[in-house]
């Protein structure tokens, strides 16, 4: 329902965030320290405090990450040591803690809805900004870095080489991930299934059907032996 | 996101003696495979100061209960229960619902106990700009807003529709909750009854107290002769949440309808049994005629709003595609 | 330069049978290792030492008055390196988009930036949102963009009448068909997966400021940035999708700028998803209400068209009418309708799709009241025969000859049914001079550089494959150098115009080495200039190919690298193509959903320069069609003005399982012995089509987009 002839002014509303953000609202009790431009003040929670794990009551086995805190993470084969919060997402460890950065792994919703930043976790095809590092403690991380390099693609990087399956290529990375994983889950995949498979990620340039040829082909390498 | 504690408990006993005794934006919550607690906190909806994993601390596996049915640990993943033979085998809507679950990646991580879970994704909710009664305020901008995506049954004040795809799945076969507690008290809850309306409570989806979990699903044996699918339709096949879904059971005796379950998802505050849509059913020819009684009978009671009236034909679509698969 | 040889000619691309590296299906773009493997740097892939991460504060809703901007507890914050209001007390908030914009954050780390953001107070006395076309037109609406001469009455602008409407109208009035049928077209973005922004080294110690930046115009995008610290470097090696979106420095860019030279520090600004769909602009939607007659044989007569264009604080877009069709008697009425919203900005082909949907909906309404084939309408509408040639070939290729519907719609009984839909597009790509230098080196080594972008057009694979063709090389053997302002100029990539401009360009830099080349081969190979052929890393003299050299034997003649400066030439390009689409769906008229099963593009070009780069461009046009066609669509909130279709969930974009069956198909009857660009026209008409095919189908007439089950079922049933 709209009202357009709704006069300029004011147009407060019971819980209304900008409403908020004049003193003395108390509506929210909730989010009572909600302001303005959907902005939350730090909630008393202190910022950076301290390093390391500090026992919860002392007594508990519970161990707790907080602060900034120094992670071993694998990566492509290699243990890497990096600096995090606990809320530090893994997509964020790889782009912007880790030293040389692998920007590889790209950010494009940071919300776990195209697939730009997927990466393998043990194997398995994962969302990296919907992942905390913290969670990948003892896991094996392989992004898109680990398969090949420009020297030496990897089957599937040769394969979008080869049927051009990319085009901007901010959505590659991914795609290249996620094929090497449904290929790996599913070898003898039908279009179809190579659809399902990618549903995950998005490309806006319009690369779909050549990376359909692509994970076509690499398949076909793979059960024809020409695999690297 | 905001800064917050991750604690990594050693039993779930103390991961439960972590969590506070009532919800709260900022109190601790639960994490498994995050992938929908993750997507609250990035949009502000809740900024806990701690996170609990469970990892470890909580059963993951699918196994065969004796008796023809299955116990899913809660931390089982949704792409193993799509995967899993013995779900396929038994309970095949409950593998069609788990493959239709939004993607691979989401499928690899999320646990079924986390889906069973998840916040409305109304995109007010979602929107970290925007308060409404399910984030403490007191209003609901998807009443008199845009509302496409919102409920056409169970609404009011609130009018989300409830996303979880396995929930309406489970409830077609019966299934309970197995739910821990603090100081190691546990129960069970049948799944039919564990979903609260907006009217009940706005703080919350579920019967879950805050400083609960659930460990285990438990789902009986399906009826002799049973049929089962769990039909869904998104606006994009690639990756959605429902427009309208339907887990659909019959039995038949000869040509008729002997019993029928009816459970509704994406078009009510919370997933939705229909008995009106059985009681269309039973006793009537297994065909057109009848698929089409369930479908008027199921929305008799929808009240759509401004833009989604279309959710009427979807729901009778739905019925109607979701029984002609089973004849 | 060498061309003042008696054999010198101008270059041409010659006889396409003789070509080895152009028009080839199997032609590897040359970044695609890079991008394949994560090597590719992006803008928002850049890390410099001492680099800060900044981040935008917005006010989230559409219009107010700013009350307040408190930034003293985000200064507080741990790891927050700057906070500062851009906005003060009493400013008014005009609209959603950049206006929002309330504060610059910046941290050490993301998350310092993102809590800092959090920390910001900002108070906004909140005005009546005006986001909607209706609140728009409504009587007594705010008026929301304001001048100071003349100050507008409403929220109509820029209104352009063409032709006699009362006498159009009563000659649609008195023809033996009659359309009248209103369009509505909401707003679609761009949706660039690299979002909008740059990484800004500060100008110090006499070394100019460095933009990296994910632009549309890498050669003049300096020129929209303050000098004061030097004429900015601007670098981009990769950008990742700009649709016509990244032509501005923008907000975005000027607050990095003056940051970074505020702290000393390079500064990463990058937009936020939901920044990005706030103010990284949009396709204009459209309202249009048109009315078409045509006699009893199908010959349209008379096209009356009034249309708004929803370009929010922008005019919006619309190419006018009638869209390609001859049409006896036409007038039209079109105007902008303001919103207090972001600005339309190009999108590929501004104005044409919102055009075609209402023109080629009005066309097939026509046919199919006639009982006529719509295919055949249209032939017997459209002059080109290069349409009529196209329009037959994509008839042919998704079944139409066999396909029972081809008079009469099917019906919308509750069952599943199959259609068939056309539409026709056309783009003048054009061309502007811009520069190339090729360089070869007395090692061999050559080097093709030109400051142009590559969008993920191909450009950077067509800077070096020219050069390549021309002198018998592989393009491997070519390196390109673009994405740099100290390169040769090039231009903005913006209505196709890239190809027709550089490449030609590329083409006579190339040509003008080989006759370099070939003086510095006469007094060898003892034959002059003109008289040589490359190939296959030889050179030799065409009369006598037993004198020969072979490629290093030949810049083994060079003393030093030679350089030489090629321009574009317009014998090379040319502007114009047509381009004609089909669509097949299937229909489930029970539900409202419907599945795209196929789509054919036909589009003529004259030369391909890269057969397989230009089969992505046109399957990515007729992707983005279907995208726009089954999910696009913005939402505000029209209460209190929150973009609610801020993010890849709530904004839906086409996926993998959208997919149809696509057959691209390059007219080779297009012969001409020149270039264009292949940007727009494949993206204009398959909303067109998949209409049409919806309406072939089951005789539901779909004239509001998306296609998605609400507006299926509403066409089908009327409003719920």
């Amino acid at each position: 329902m709209t009202e357009p002839t709704q006069a300029d002014g004011a147009h407060p509303r019971p819980g209304d965030t900008t409403a908020d953000a004049s003193p003395g609202r108390t509506e929210l009790s909730r989010r009572s320290f909600l302001v303005g431009a959907g902005g939350v003040a730090a909630a008393g929670h202190a910022l950076g405090s301290g390093q390391d794990a500090v026992g919860s009551g002392g007594a508990s086995a519970t161990e707790t990450l907080s602060g900034t805190v120094d992670l071993e993470l694998r990566v492509n084969g290699q243990a890497k040591k990096v600096a995090v919060e606990p809320r530090t997402t893994l997509l964020s460890a790889l782009r912007d803690r880790l030293e040389p950065a692998l920007t590889g792994t790209k950010i494009v919703c940071d919300m776990g809805s195209c697939g730009a930043c997927t990466v393998l976790v043990d194997g398995k095809p994962t969302y990296s900004c919907l992942t905390l590092a913290a969670q990948c403690r003892g896991k094996e991380i392989t992004t898109v870095e680990g398969f090949g390099s420009p020297e030496e693609l990897s089957d599937v990087q040769d394969a979008f080489c080869e049927k051009d399956g990319m085009m901007c290529g901010f959505c590659t990375p991914g795609f290249v991930v996620a094929t090497h994983a449904a290929l790996d889950r599913k070898p003898d995949a039908t279009l179809d299934e190579i659809k399902y498979e990618l549903s995950g990620n998005l490309c806006r340039c319009g690369t779909y059907p050549h990376v359909f040829e692509a994970a076509r082909a690499a398949q076909a390498r793979r059960s024809g032996g020409e695999g690297k | 996101m905001q800064p917050f504690d991750l604690q990594v408990p050693r039993s779930l006993e103390d991961a439960l003696a972590l969590l506070p005794k009532e919800r709260s934006y900022d109190g601790a919550q639960l994490i498994a495979g995050g992938q929908d607690i993750l997507t609250v906190m990035k949009n502000d909806i809740a900024a806990p100061t701690a996170l609990v994993e469970l990892d470890g601390l909580v059963p993951g596996e699918i196994e065969d209960d004796g008796t023809g049915g299955l116990v899913l640990g809660a931390t089982a993943t949704i792409q193993e229960i799509a995967d899993s033979g013995l779900v396929r085998e038994r309970f095949p809507s409950l593998a069609e619902a788990a493959k239709s679950i939004a993607s691979p990646q989401i499928r690899s991580r999320a646990t079924v106990g986390g889906n069973l879970h998840q916040r409305p994704r109304c995109p007010y909710f979602r929107h970290s700009g925007v308060s409404c009664f399910k984030k403490g305020g007191n209003v609901c901008l998807a009443e008199f807003g845009f509302n496409k995506y919102a409920a056409i049954l169970g609404g009011g004040p609130s009018y989300f529709s409830h996303p979880s795809d396995m929930a309406t799945a489970l409830i077609g076969v019966g299934a309970s909750v197995e739910i821990a507690g603090a100081d190691g008290a546990t129960r069970t809850v049948a799944l039919d009854e564990y979903y609260v309306l907006p009217d009940e409570a706005l703080d919350r989806e579920t019967v879950l107290g805050a400083n609960e979990a659930v460990t285990r699903i438990v789902v009986p044996a399906p009826a002799a002769g049973v049929r089962t699918t769990y039909l869904k339709f998104k606006e994009r096949e690639s990756y959605d949440f429902a427009l309208a879904a339907a887990s659909v059971s019959v039995v038949l005796d000869g040509g008729k309808v002997a019993s029928a379950k009816v459970v509704l998802g994406g078009v009510a505050t919370k997933p939705w049994p229909s008995p009106e849509a059985e009681a269309a059913l039973v006793g009537q020819e297994m065909g057109p005629d009848a698929w089409r009684a369930a479908g008027e009978a199921a929305v008799a009671d929808a009240v759509p709003l401004d833009m989604n009236g279309y959710k009427l034909h979807l729901v009778k679509g739905v019925l109607f595609r979701a029984l002609e698969s089973l004849v | 330069m060498a061309n003042s040889n008696n054999g010198a000619a101008d270059p041409t691309w010659g006889p396409r049978k003789d070509l080895d590296v152009l028009n080839r299906d199997d032609l590897r773009r040359i970044d695609g290792p890079d991008k394949t493997t994560g090597r590719a740097v992006y803008t928002h892939d850049v890390r410099l030492p001492g680099m800060v991460w900044a981040k935008l504060v917005r006010y989230p809703r559409a219009r107010g008055t700013v009350k307040n901007v408190d930034v003293e507890a985000a200064r507080g914050l741990p790891g927050v390196v700057h906070a500062a209001a851009v906005r003060e007390a009493g400013e008014t908030i005009a609209f959603s988009g950049s206006d929002s914009v309330v504060a610059l954050v910046a941290g050490e780390t993301p998350e310092a930036a993102e809590d800092a953001a959090r920390a910001v107070v900002v108070e906004v006395e909140a005005l009546a949102p005006v986001v909607t076309a209706d609140q728009a037109r409504a009587d007594g609406a705010p008026v929301v963009r304001q001048r100071r001469r003349r100050p507008p009455k409403d929220n109509f602008s820029g209104l352009r009448e063409n032709g006699e409407p009362d006498e159009v109208l009563e000659a649609v009035a008195g023809a033996a068909a009659q359309v009248d049928v209103t369009v509505e077209i909401p707003t679609q973005h761009h949706v660039c997966l690299e979002t909008h922004g740059h990484v800004v080294q500060p100008g110090e110690d006499g070394e100019p400021p460095v933009l990296y930046a994910s632009t549309q115009l890498v050669s003049v995008l300096g020129q929209q940035v303050d000098d004061a610290h030097g004429k900015p470097r601007v670098l981009t090696p990769h950008m990742g999708g700009g649709f016509g979106s990244k032509f501005s420095f923008g907000l975005e860019g000027k607050l990095a700028y003056e940051l970074a030279h505020e702290l000393g520090r390079p500064v990463h600004l990058m937009l936020s998803r939901s920044d990005e769909f706030t103010m990284g602009g949009n396709r204009s939607g459209s309202w249009q209400r048109l009315r078409l007659g045509a006699d009893a044989e199908g010959t349209l007569t008379a096209l009356h068209l009034e249309a708004e264009k929803h370009g929010g604080m922008g005019g919006g877009a619309h190419a006018g009418a009638p869209y390609h069709y001859e049409v006896e008697n036409v007038a039209s009425s079109i105007q902008s309708l303001h919103t207090a919203t972001d600005a339309n900005r190009a999108m590929r082909a501004p104005g044409h799709p919102q055009a075609s949907f209402g023109m080629e909906t009005a066309v097939d309404g026509i046919a199919y009241q006639l009982g006529m084939d719509p295919l055949e309408l249209r032939k017997k509408n459209l002059t080109s025969p290069t349409h009529h040639r196209q329009l037959d070939r994509v008839a042919q290729e998704i079944g139409w000859n066999d396909h029972p519907n081809r008079v009469a719609p099917g019906k919308a009984d509750g069952g599943v049914h199959v259609g068939i839909g056309f539409g026709v597009a056309g783009w003048g790509p054009g061309s502007r001079k811009c520069q190339v230098d090729v360089t070869v080196e007395p090692d061999g080594g050559v080097v093709s550089a030109t400051a142009t972008q590559d969008l993920g057009t191909g450009a950077r694979t067509y800077v070096a494959a020219i050069v390549a063709e021309e002198l018998g090389l592989g393009i491997d053997q070519v390196t390109a150098r673009i994405g740099d302002n100290e390169l040769p100029p090039s231009v903005p990539s913006g209505g196709s115009v890239t190809t027709g401009s550089s490449a030609p360009a590329v083409k006579h830099a190339a040509h003008l080495a080989r006759e370099a080349l070939e003086a510095k081969l006469e007094p060898v190979l003892e034959a002059p200039v003109g008289s040589y052929t490359w190939k296959g890393g030889r050179v030799s003299v065409t009369s006598d190919p037993e004198r020969s050299l072979a490629w290093r034997e030949v810049c083994a003649l060079l003393a030093s690298p030679l350089r030489v400066t090629g321009e574009t030439q317009k014998s090379l390009y040319h502007g114009r193509i047509h381009g004609a689409q089909a669509a097949k769906v299937e229909v489930d008229t029970l539900t409202g959903r419907v599945r795209v099963l196929k789509m054919v593009a036909m589009q003529d070009q004259g030369l391909p320069l890269n057969r397989m780069a230009l089969r992505s461009q046109i399957n990515g046009g007729m992707i983005q069609a279907l995208s726009y066609a089954l999910l696009e669509q913005r939402v505000f909130d029209a209460q209190d003005g929150y973009l609610l279709s801020d993010s890849l969930d709530t904004y839906r974009i086409a996926g993998s399982r959208e997919m149809p069956e696509l057959v691209a198909i390059i007219d080779d009857d297009d012969e001409r012995d020149a270039v264009s660009g292949m940007a727009e026209a494949p993206i204009i008409p398959g909303q067109s089509a998949i209409a049409n095919a919806i309406y072939n189908a089951c005789g539901a007439r779909l004239t509001r987009m998306p296609f998605t089950p609400d507006n299926v079922l509403e066409a089908i049933h009327g409003k719920v």
